[in-house]
């Protein structure tokens, strides 16, 4: 996983100025950097991540910019030396005042010129060259000449900028900080060198933070998603498969590691990043790579015979495994049926918001009416594809979850065909919050399609016959992740989500197996002192001396799915340790003589995270030891 | 196969030889490794038995629950223990079988008290573990790991173990199942600590954790000697380094001899501990500036890349009901002063009312009997004493629309707070990456199999130029729209 860029994978390129650039990289393509300039994509695919390059100019006879990959030691050159002088002794300090001073140039120093968030050295100078062409170039340069000399794009940047520089003012009643910072405002402009990144979790979460849409993902820092993801216990939890296993291991740990069961409720509203960053937690984000050349993957872009690939590059690329080609040829009828399927979603989920509007869970849920497993033996159509353990389970409450940000990891949720090659394709299943309380009402988990005998299939067409497959198989996935999830013993509860978290805890919480955390993010911190106060010391006290009307008689087991009243919203003995916190990671500049904390950085929501234990009360009436008597119990204990 | 860590895979239930958390409160829990032994231990009649505030607890009645159970206190003799230390106490329930111990002696419920039996966890094992050091709290590691790509199927890097906090985070991290044979790659965490006795309580802890598959303690100074493996590559993926002077164990984590190394053991071939053929990530936390200073500087001389120091501030919320009010309950935790400027009013207006009464009477009195003066100030001292007590008891009728019913956990406003001390700084985290080695033969190779030339379209940005005409003609459109209407 991310040692080389891979064709089509989505990349964020780190420009000069601080700035992503995030793309897929296509094979074959020109990226441009707007003013940076641009390269064809060939020259990144198959060559590690975070390298420095510049771009070079062309080279005679050839139409494109090659690549030159620029060593530390000349990114950091000037830092290092200044460092060194630095820490001379009576040698001259920068600092901040100094920026107006006429003081001169100390000879034999070289400018610093770094970038200030990153620390790297983006340009150097070359004094002798510098002060050789100080004596040419006296006045300031207009923009035109500016510009002229950005076509020319000569040596990435670096002449231009020492030009610019030069022509500022008369280098020598600068002073070396005034300078320094001059030539850095404009290396950041012009200069032609990018850096290539993966887009994993935390530089995607970055990215959607400080330059995408901050708001559609709930304003959820890095430092939430890291706490969420440690809190909830969410880890590898199984030996079905991993992105990174080598081999494809036999089975057998299963049975050793029985009840190894690592299954995650999740509740996202952020569009899939909690869902990524979850499965990558897993190890089931990203797909497989595979070494290929520019040609096996054009020859692996052709469309198979007689059709047309109907889902573009991805879905017909990610070829095959066993169960796979049936589902490629499928494909294009299927494409067909996903958008009428869509269409019905969107009509059905307008009925399912009013429903939920309205009536915000009343069902109580019954676990154990619900057995696992449908009745597999009729046809394979109903072996569903998924994965026992280590799974993420989606709830959701628009009719199709709204996954969008996984399409950066090549998975898309609203596609039927979603090769199976895809980890999250087997290990994440998603269902409506309708389907989970009352799946009665769900058409999707009722609706059986009436098995048909192979004979009777035989005399129908393929379209047909493959029609019936499709819809047999949807069923089936249905009816098995409604069912499993209902039986719940789920490891762990993650939410991140706009809905009010009494509700979801009303509901998740039965499902939770005995001593699995929960973690719940929120924007703001009112919705989750809310959930911490039904949870209060005094509540459960109350609860158990006194218990409500409706409460008082029943079993732990009863009480699991307790309605909820004004008094006691929630069973406040099915958790414990109900806690809230907070976290904001601070960037600093670390530089030679002028080390600080960044001068500004985002505001928006500061986000809280709710933390907790599922617990097993025990039967009958308990009391806890109270103060009075304890003091003298102590001595006994110690 | 060793059995399964219970921090990886616990179960369904708490079991006999295997590491339990028994939580007593939120800042209370206890690690237990559940023991099974019957017959007496350390004077016990049942077994191995926690003593806690809450009660007593023989491990007897922890094992073989469910995860999550809430388990009720035992009576528990401590007869013998107590005559051992001569120090009876008179409260225990008197028993007389404490002598034959031999047996299984099935513990009796105690009518009061309790605890939570919880499946350990890296976040619960930092709050309980026993401290060596000074160690890596939740909200550091959660972030660093993150930074640092720590995932499954990795291979980490720490250095030094210290009290084992990082050590259960990352294992947890990186973990993708247990190695089935001797080949068998899978995520690992090499971990390394100078100080002996540290490095032995670090080993006793993975083994009885069932994490020695997982985890690799080497006893060894890392300044000096590296981060080799009985000579072999640990083929490190991430790194974390929490040492006083990480820019001393850095040249160790290169791609190639460093020059400071040159000079001795020229002749053997060196080894990098880092895996090859990817970028690797590294962090180091230190708690001072100069440290960070210094170890940048390392850094960069050593080709370490995008180079960036955070801090994480953290903080825990207490939640609370802030009940002010005159007729809030006369307990702790409530603030008897008026909830409103209209509660004041009122009151000040009953205080008034009582004392224009009073004084009215009194006037009366003092036409009468004008010539005692002292004991009239003193009746008017008793009186608004008298008036306050009054006033309040008047105040404590609810108002209308305040129903009586409402519980005092409902009652007053509810708000958060920031816990009572913070942990204003941990320690600095510099987070830097090592990329992989190019060389011009694979540049070439790649080439070769990626040639350039054919490119058909151009994807990425599009300069500032181009937008701007874009966006232009895009509101030019808008607009047309809008007056076509
Ligand atoms: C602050 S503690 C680490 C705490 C640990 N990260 C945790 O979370 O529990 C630092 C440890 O580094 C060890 N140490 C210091 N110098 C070392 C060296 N040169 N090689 C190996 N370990 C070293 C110390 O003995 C100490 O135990």
């Amino acid at each position: 996983m991310h040692s080389l860029v891979q064709p089509d994978a989505w990349v964020a390129l780190k420009l000069p100025n601080g700035t992503l650039r995030v793309l897929q990289v296509t094979p074959n393509t020109t990226v441009s950097l707007g003013k940076y300039g641009s390269f064809p994509s060939n020259l990144i695919i198959h060559r590690p991540y975070h390298l420095t390059y510049e771009l070079q100019d062309k080279r005679e006879g050839e139409n494109f910019s090659r690549l030159r990959i620029v060593p530390a030691s000349e990114l950091y050159a000037d830092i290092l030396t200044s460092s060194a002088s630095s820490s001379a002794p009576g040698s001259p300090t920068l600092a901040p005042e100094d920026d107006d001073a006429d003081a001169e140039l100390p000879t034999g120093v070289e400018y610093s010129l770094v970038d200030a968030t990153s620390g790297a050295v983006v340009a150097k100078t070359d004094r002798a060259a510098v002060l050789d062409e100080a004596s040419a170039l006296r006045q300031t340069l207009s923009v035109e000449e500016i510009e002229a000399l950005k076509q020319d794009g000569t040596n990435a940047g670096k002449d231009l900028i020492a030009k610019l520089m030069l022509s500022h003012t008369a280098l020598d009643q600068k002073t070396e900080y005034s300078l320094a910072k001059y030539k850095l405002l404009k290396t950041k402009k012009y200069i032609r060198r990018f850096c290539v990144t993966p887009l994993d979790v935390p530089m995607f979460d970055h990215w959607l933070l400080e330059e995408k849409d901050p708001i559609k993902i709930l304003d959820m820092r890095e430092e939430m998603i890291a706490l969420l993801g440690c809190w909830a216990n969410v880890h590898y939890g199984g030996v079905d498969r991993c992105e990174n296993a080598t081999d494809e291991e036999p089975q057998a740990e299963s049975t050793a590691l029985d009840h190894s069961a690592g299954r995650w409720l999740v509740v996202d509203d952020t569009g899939g990043l909690l869902v990524a960053a979850m499965a990558e937690r897993l190890g089931v984000l990203y797909p497989p790579e595979k070494e290929e050349t520019l040609e096996t993957y054009l020859e692996s872009q052709k469309p198979p015979q007689q059709k047309e690939a109907a889902s573009g590059p991805k879905s017909s690329k990610d070829e095959p495994d066993a169960e796979a080609p049936e589902e490629a040829t499928e494909d294009a009828s299927m494409q067909e049926e996903a958008k009428v399927e869509a269409q019905i979603d969107e009509t059905k989920e307008t009925d399912v918001k009013a429903e939920s509007a309205q009536d915000p869970g009343s069902h109580g849920i019954n676990p154990k009416k619900y057995p696992t497993g449908g009745p597999r033996h009729r046809s394979n159509d109903l072996a569903v594809p998924y994965a026992q353990s280590n799974t993420l389970t989606l709830l959701h409450h628009n009719s199709q979850a709204n996954l969008s940000f996984l399409r950066y990891y090549d998975f898309d949720n609203t596609n039927p065909a979603q090769p199976l090659t895809h980890p999250l394709a087997t290990n994440l299943m998603t269902l409506t919050w309708l389907q989970l309380l009352d799946p009665t009402a769900d058409t999707a988990y009722m609706a059986e399609p009436p098995a048909v005998t192979p004979e009777e299939l035989r005399g129908w067409k393929t379209n047909r016959r493959g029609n019936y497959h499709r819809k047999r198989r949807r069923w089936a996935r249905v009816r098995h992740v409604v069912d499993t999830t209902r039986a719940g013993g789920f490891s762990g509860l993650v939410v991140a989500s706009t809905m009010d978290p009494i509700s979801v805890m009303k509901h998740a919480v039965p499902l939770l197996a005995g001593g699995a955390p929960i973690a719940i993010y929120s924007q703001s911190v009112e919705a989750l002192t809310a959930l911490v106060d039904c949870y209060s010391i005094a509540r459960r006290t109350a609860w158990i001396s006194n218990p409500p009307e409706g409460a008082a008689g029943k079993t732990p087991e009863e009480l699991e799915t307790w309605e909820g009243n004004d008094e006691f919203p929630l069973n406040p003995t099915l958790v414990l340790g109900a806690a809230l916190q907070t976290s904001r990671v601070r960037k600093w500049q670390v530089l030679p003589g002028r080390t600080h904390p960044l001068m500004t950085s985002k505001g928006g929501a500061e986000g809280y995270i709710f933390t907790a234990w599922r617990v097993k009360p025990a039967e009958g009436k308990i009391e806890a030891r109270g103060k009075g008597r304890h003091s003298k119990r102590r001595k006994v204990g110690e | 196969m060793t059995k399964p860590s219970p921090f990886l895979n616990p179960g369904q239930t708490t079991k006999a030889g295997s590491l339990a958390i028994v939580h007593l409160s939120r800042d209370n829990l206890v690690p237990a490794i559940l023991d099974d032994t019957v017959g007496e231990v350390n004077g016990y009649a049942e077994g191995t038995v926690i003593n806690t505030r809450f009660g007593s607890f023989p491990h007897s009645t922890l094992i073989g629950q469910p995860w999550g159970s809430q388990i009720r206190a035992s009576v528990v003799d401590t007869g013998s223990r107590g005559r051992k230390r001569k120090v009876r106490d008179d409260t225990d329930e008197p028993s007389n079988d404490t002598e034959e111990a031999a047996s299984a002696k099935k513990p009796a419920t105690a009518a009061s008290g309790f605890v939570h039996v919880l499946p350990p966890t890296p976040e619960i094992w930092t709050m309980s573990l026993p401290h060596r050091t000074q160690v890596v709290y939740t909200p550091d590691y959660s972030y660093i790991l993150h930074r640092i790509r720590a995932r499954p199927g990795m291979r980490i890097i720490e250095a030094g173990a210290g009290s084992g906090s990082f050590t259960h985070a990352s294992v947890r991290a990186v973990y993708n199942g247990y190695p089935t044979a001797a080949e068998d790659r899978k995520g690992k965490v090499y971990s390394f600590e100078f100080n002996e006795a540290r490095f032995q309580a670090m080993e006793r802890e993975v083994k009885a954790h069932d994490l020695s598959d997982l985890v690799q303690i080497t006893h060894r100074d890392v300044y000096n000697d590296g981060f080799l493996v009985n000579g072999e590559s640990p083929e490190a993926d991430c790194v974390f380094l929490d040492l006083p002077a990480p820019w001393k164990a850095l040249p160790h984590l290169s791609r190639h001899r460093p020059a400071t190394e040159a000079v001795n053991g020229q002749d053997q071939p060196w080894v990098s501990p880092l895996r090859s053929d990817r970028a690797v990530h590294l962090c180091t936390f230190s708690p001072c500036i100069e440290q960070v200073t210094r170890t940048v500087d390392a850094m960069r001389r050593l080709g370490w890349m995008e180079i960036e120091m955070v801090e994480v501030a953290h903080k825990r919320i207490g939640v609370l009901r802030e009940r002010v009010g005159l007729n809030m309950p006369g307990d702790r935790g409530s603030n008897q002063s008026p909830y409103d400027v209209a509660e004041a009013v009122n009151r000040l207006r009953e205080v008034e009312g009582r004392f224009k009464e009073f004084h009215g009477r009194n006037q009366k009195a003092a036409k009468s009997a004008n010539d005692d003066d002292v004991d009239m100030n003193d009746s008017v001292e008793a009186s608004a004493a008298e008036t306050n007590g009054a006033g309040r008891e008047a105040a404590a009728e609810p108002p209308s629309d305040n129903a009586p019913s409402v519980p005092s956990f409902m009652m007053g406003r509810l708000v958060h707070r920031t816990e009572p001390e913070i942990k204003t700084h941990t320690s600095y985290l510099v987070f830097a990456v090592l990329p992989q080695e190019w060389t011009e033969e694979q540049e070439a190779a790649a080439f070769e199999k990626w040639p350039c030339g054919k490119e058909s379209k151009v994807i990425g940005s599009l300069d500032k130029e181009t937008r701007k005409k874009e966006k232009r003609e895009l509101l030019k459109g808008k607009k047309k729209r809008k007056s076509e209407k």
